[in-house]
């Protein structure tokens, strides 16, 4: 039998100096940027460009040695220990270098972004305890630290949203994202409270060796293991082991913004520019999908299927709201909610690689799409001024900006290829692994289950539309603004993004050109994929999914001419619908540029994003606010006004007994006293002293007792 | 040192005697007095629990694994065929009450300096509050159940003069109403306890009447061979919680037959202690006189109050309703356990709807409260630790959360949170620990509320898959609590604290500066400990650990 704490004693190595200061690094930029006053930035980015040449240089000690795991013990419950655990595998070290990579990056634009920002130390250090919670969920190997860190990543989030806190709208957004990051977080709970019942740790590693133990009997989930010696049988209710799946899930669901909890994302736009890179594109949403990767062999196939069908939904839903929005950041977060869709469905079908490969390549063209964004918006909002107000993140004031800002537009290109899925860049070798994972996947299950392909597919082809048609509408035709404050000259003060702003943005496209990964257009054959392998999964055969590892290779081949064929030909279609739909003067972009909001039942369907956001609002929102009042009303009235009620009852019995005591008792009291003094008088008038009177007394007596004596 | 409990809970009584006997003229000493004295006391607090033996093996039915005992006989007499009565004075710690004194101490003492600026009839304000301290620090340490409900009743008066002489507008009505509400409590527990002296004796004290052997006197006192007269009977609360003390065929004996209201006198017994610590925990329904104490309460005795005072209900449940009575309280675990999960969420409802700040506070009190019943539900070791660590947290979470809305309420005189606005330009430094105690409270990981609260779920959900005190489904709904949290928290934040700065009154604008010293003296250790204790959780686990794990087998061997 397995003991436990075989698995989980501590042990140590001497890698963990470098993970300890991973970690300590940001946080010692936290604590310390808040009061570094004009240094801030300088101090901030030096501090994450050690923490990269670290990661860089961990990953360089470890891509090729088998995973190291170093543990120990934290604190304990009675008997039980809780521990900690470190992994290094190759997924750490990617996520470590991505991560300290673009924060870098993000920090190093931001000395720029943020010149004129007088809370600027408060922002660095914001950054950094973000990097710091989101180094804690990568480095840990343990779900209760991971799930601490994922909370302090909320908070993180919370805090840089809501950095303008003036403006009511940022600290509103704020408290959306962390509300509804909670809900999810709800579910990673019961996640953690099933687990916990069944293994008695919260060790991956534990959980993981365990869960390949147990075994559905009767339809119950049992484990057995021996903990210090102690044996142990834990029992559940089989269903409870779908729902531990379902339940961390729900904790993704939050974090990398999937239906239904999505609505946090496109909101959280309030934040800096390059917060929005930095957490709302690359490393925080995709913790999501990390943590996926991290329980992907604890999942049973229920929750896979769920897990594909959310992604899917998402990817769809999102697609559709991108395609009429007005502000540049806007499209950008659902095109971010609808990547995400595709790499947590990637998950769910059990294309592990593919979804982390997508990850990856979507992190380095979204942070560069975000980041040339974050120029357009810093450059256009010099042109402000006391007479001329606009909103610097609208696409109806933009337009030509290709000849102001030649090398942001030769970026934001770039990427915005690599989002579209053309060969040549990134995210076409990621996205159709993906795709043909997922044909695949819905070949061997079929039936209801093309639907999720139908979606993936449909995707490709809005990604492509409003990629191009945000392009088309921000780069080409006149600049519209200077038509719209009637000042030609406008544009003299408009240029390119400095040295600081645009070097992040070059590094970032670069690293979106599909070459990065190899000089091929099977993304078999990149290195990243054949760095990967998917494992295989340790729920008890009953439950567990067919991997996608056992279909035979030839599945794959015979779709994959056709998966790449569609896919180019979907984009293709969508860029050229863009350009019939967006060239300069053509008729949507003449509508587009009057409109307030769009017509028709479409247009307002993708503009509201399927009125999720108005429902939760409306319905949810206000009625849980209506059931507090009531429910306040009922505490102050009934359950209160039964205290009060019966304190006056008692201060009613207290009178009625007080009148009691006085009229009744006391009137006894007196009664009997009065009836005393009356038979004196009567026996006092008797004793009047008139002869007459006794006699005659004594006579009546006399007749009195004959009359009873002969009776 | 045998003695330290005793001066741990009489330096603050001698202090209150000492300002009584100090003239008008010396009134600033008065305050310098009770602040080095609860110092004093602190530091004599944190010395016991320093040197608090963690390793040695603790059962909570046995006095002899107890630590700094303090035994002597009271008073003792004669009851004919009644047994013998007698009391003792009995003071004690182990792992169920020495993170509760701890706690006390520190609670107190912040306390005290929050009352630094109290202003009128201060000779009385603070003999009260040391009255308060020496009847607080005794409850938890009094072992004697004769003696603990002495202290138990006694924290009453101080109280309500603190609330109804120094408190805000409506003090007489809040007064009053605590101090009955409580006192209604107070019966209930009364009843038992001498239900509870009827029927248990002290077999040591009997072996000494008698001439036997401890062990012998037990089993002759199960065969009856012992004359009645001869029975020593006892208010050892650690003789309570031993079902061989209690005198076969007695009232509260578990092989009893007799039954109140048709139940057994167990259950009934049992329900009436759960009722009568639910009421100063407090629990739902019994709950509406917190909010109006602590509204009406100032700044120190809110503190004073929701630090410690509610903790007494957790601590005496544990101590006497689960301890003396685990086969009732395994019967109505599901009850409680229900009642734990609806308190969490309907607090947080409550809290949602709140325009008062302090009475914001005080449903989120209600609230975290129902997480102690919970996890004392769930009768597994995470469960009961969660209980404990939860009002330990509790205690200093919500202490911090009372001083921030006593700094708002000493510049304005008003907690409507409708009232301000973007405060965080104004008093930015106020804001940043604001923000902690808000975040610590709803839970975030890192202070020690979420400690607590984890406990208490993985706690409550191993119960339905172990032991079934309560079902699966209670912790998972009570998760729900957690987002309530959020919301009404931030929500406060973001209505008090951001948006443009601006507030009803221009006139307060002047009055709105940030910390002074005197706050940050009180505030900074507070952060401190909420984060050391969310962090390092073995400094209370460990004290902890070796009880709750005898506590929770002691509950279940009836089980079994």
């Amino acid at each position: 039998m397995i003991e436990l704490q075989e698995i989980i004693s501590p042990n140590t190595n001497s890698m963990v100096y470098w993970l300890i200061a991973l970690l300590a690094i940001p946080f010692l930029s936290f604590i310390t940027t808040i009061k570094a006053g004009n240094k801030a930035p300088h101090w901030a980015t030096s501090l994450l460009g050690i923490n990269t040449l670290i990661a860089i240089y961990l990953a360089f000690l470890n891509w090729n040695s088998n995973p190291i795991t170093i543990k120990g013990y934290w604190f304990s419950i009675g008997d039980t220990q809780l521990t900690y655990a470190f992994l290094i595998d190759r997924l750490t070290l990617m996520m470590t270098i991505v991560v300290n990579f673009i924060s870098l990056l993000v920090h190093f634009f931001s000395q720029e972004y943020m010149r004129n920002d007088e809370a600027k130390p408060r922002y660095f250090a914001f950054l950094g305890l973000f990097t710091f919670s989101m180094m804690g969920i990568v480095l840990f190997h343990n779900l209760l630290l991971i799930f601490i860190f994922w909370e302090l990543v909320g908070l993180s989030s919370y805090l840089l949203i809501g950095f303008w806190f003036e403006k009511k709208s940022a600290s509103l957004a704020a408290n959306k994202a962390f509300i509804m990051n909670r809900i999810g977080d709800l579910g990673f709970i019961t996640g953690l409270m099933i687990l916990y019942t069944q293994f008695q740790s919260f060790d991956l590693g534990a959980i993981k060796s365990l869960m390949s133990y147990s075994q559905i009997e009767d339809g119950n989930w049992i484990v057995q293991f021996t903990n210090n010696g102690k044996e142990i049988v834990n029992s559940l209710d089989g269903r409870w082991l779908s729902a531990a799946g379902i339940a961390l899930f729900c904790g993704a669901v939050g974090k990398s913004a999937q239906f239904p909890l999505q609505v946090w994302l496109p909101d959280a736009m309030e934040g800096p520019t390059p917060v929005s890179a930095l957490i709302h594109a690359a490393t925080m949403v995709a913790a999501g999908v990390f943590m996926l990767a991290r329980v992907f062999v604890l999942l049973d196939a229920q929750a896979l299927e769920v897990i594909a069908i959310v992604g899917s939904i998402t990817a769809f839903m999102a697609a559709i709201a991108a395609l009429s929005q007005f502000d540049i950041k806007k499209v950008l977060a659902y095109s971010t909610i609808s990547q995400l869709g595709y790499m947590v469905m990637a998950m769910g079908i059990g294309a592990y690689t593919a979804g982390l490969f997508h990850l990856l390549t979507h992190a380095f063209f979204k942070a560069g799409l975000f980041l040339a964004a974050g120029i357009i918006i810093h450059q256009l909002h010099k042109l402000e001024s006391k007479e001329v107000k606009f909103n610097t993140q609208d696409m109806r004031v933009m337009g030509g900006l290709r000849q102001y800002m030649p090398k942001t537009f030769f970026c934001f290109l770039i990427c915005a290829l690599a989002l579209a899925g053309l060969p040549g860049f990134s995210g076409f070798l990621s996205k159709d692994a993906i795709l043909l994972n997922l044909s695949v996947w819905a070949d061997e299950k079929g039936g209801g289950f093309y639907i999720p392909e139908v979606l993936a597919f449909a995707t490709v082809l809005f990604t492509a539309f409003y990629t191009f048609r945000m392009i088309f509408l921000v780069f080409f035709g006149n600049f519209r603004l200077s038509k719209i404050v009637n000042q030609e000259n406008i544009t003299e003060k408009l240029k390119d993004g400095n040295f600081t702003l645009i070097i992040p943005v070059i590094i970032l496209s670069i690293l979106s050109l599909s070459p990065v990964f190899g000089l091929t257009l099977n993304a078999e054959h990149t290195w990243f994929v054949e760095s990967f392998s998917t494992p295989g999964f340790l729920v008890p055969v009953v439950y567990a999914a067919k991997s996608l590892v056992e279909i035979p290779h030839e599945n794959f081949e015979a779709l994959h001419g056709l998966v790449n064929g569609v896919s180019i030909g979907l984009a293709a279609i969508g860029i050229f619908l863009a350009y019939i739909g967006y060239k300069p003067n053509a008729k949507l972009e003449q509508a587009f540029v009057e409109r307030r909001e769009p017509r028709g039942f479409f247009g307002q369907v993708s503009f509201y994003h399927w009125y999720q956001d108005a429902l939760y609002r409306k319905a949810i929102l206000k009625f849980i606010l209506l059931k507090a009042k009531a429910i306040y009303w009922f505490d102050k009235h009934i359950v209160d006004g039964l205290v009060n009620g019966l304190a006056r009852l008692q201060v009613i019995i207290a009178h009625i007994a007080k009148w009691f005591d006085k009229y009744f008792i006391d009137g006894l009291v007196n009664l009997t006293a009065f009836t005393g003094g009356r038979i004196g008088q009567l026996t006092r008038s008797i004793q009047s002293g008139n002869v007459q009177t006794y006699i005659l007394l004594s006579f009546a007596f006399i007749i009195l007792l004959m009359l009873y004596l002969v009776f | 040192m045998s003695e330290l409990l005793t001066y741990i809970i009489f330096i603050p009584l001698t202090a209150a005697l000492l300002v009584l006997l100090t003239p008008k003229t010396y009134e600033y000493l008065y305050r310098v007095l009770t602040v080095l004295c609860l110092g004093l006391t602190l530091v004599l607090i944190v010395y016991a629990a320093y040197d608090f033996k963690t390793h040695s093996a603790s059962t909570i039915t046995d006095e002899t694994t107890l630590q700094l005992i303090h035994k002597t006989e009271w008073f003792s007499m004669s009851m004919g065929s009644l047994g013998k009565f007698s009391v003792d004075y009995f003071v004690a710690v182990d792992g169920l009450n020495i993170g509760m004194l701890l706690l006390a101490g520190i609670v107190l003492f912040i306390g005290a300096i929050a009352s630094w600026n109290i202003g009128k009839k201060k000779k009385a304000y603070f003999s009260l509050y040391l009255l308060l301290s020496s009847s607080v620090l005794g409850c938890f340490v009094a072992l004697d159940f004769f003696l603990f409900y002495l202290f138990f009743e006694f924290m009453l008066l101080p109280m309500y003069f603190l609330i109804g002489i120094w408190g805000g507008p409506r003090k007489e009505y809040a007064s009053i109403k605590f101090f009955l509400y409580t006192l209604v409590g107070s019966i209930l527990i009364l009843i038992v306890m001498i239900g509870l002296y009827n029927s248990v004796y002290d077999p040591v004290k009997t072996a000494a009447e008698t001439g036997y052997e401890v062990l012998e006197v037990q089993s002759l006192v199960k065969d009856g061979s012992i004359a009645s007269d001869k029975i020593v009977k006892s208010f050892n609360m650690i003789h309570m919680t031993n079902p061989d003390n209690y005198i076969p065929g007695s009232f509260l004996d578990s092989s009893s037959l007799a039954k109140v209201f048709g139940q057994p006198a167990r259950w009934i017994a049992f329900l009436a202690l759960l009722i009568g610590f639910a009421i100063k925990l407090p629990a739902v329904p019994f709950h509406t006189w917190l909010p109006d104490a602590h509204v009406e309460a100032p700044t120190p005795i809110s503190v004073v109050l929701a630090g410690i005072l509610l903790k007494i209900g957790g601590y005496g449940l544990i101590r006497t309703a689960f301890a003396m009575f685990p086969d009732s309280a395994y019967h109505y675990s599901w009850l409680i356990g229900f009642f734990g999960m609806f308190a969490i969420i309907y607090g947080a409802l409550n809290a949602l709807a709140q325009k008062d700040l302090k009475r914001l506070i005080a449903y989120s009190s209600v609230s975290h409260m129902g997480f102690v019943l919970l996890g004392l539900a769930a009768m597994t070791v995470e469960g009961v630790s969660g209980a404990i660590y939860q009002m330990y947290s509790h205690g200093l979470i919500s202490a911090m959360l009372f001083l921030l809305a006593g700094v708002l309420y000493d510049r304005t005189h008003d907690r409507m949170i409708e009232n301000y606005g973007g405060l965080a330009k104004q008093m930015p430094k106020y804001t940043v620990f604001i923000a902690i105690a808000f975040f610590a409270s709803l839970g975030l990981p890192g202070f020690s509320g979420f400690i607590a609260e984890l406990m208490v779920f993985i706690g409550a959900f191993k119960s339905s898959g172990t032991i079934g005190a309560i079902p699966g489904w209670m912790p998972v709904v009570a998760t729900l609590g957690l987002v309530l949290g959020a919301g009404y928290y931030l929500w406060a934040l973001q209505r008090m604290f951001f948006g443009k700065f601006w507030v009803k009154d221009k006139n307060w604008i002047p009055a709105l500066k940030d910390l002074d010293t005197r706050e940050y003296v009180m505030l900074v250790p507070l952060v401190i400990l909420i984060l050391t204790f969310g962090l390092y959780p073995s400094l209370l686990l460990d004290l902890i650990n070796n009880s709750v794990e005898s506590f929770t087998n002691h509950l279940l061997s009836f089980h079994k």
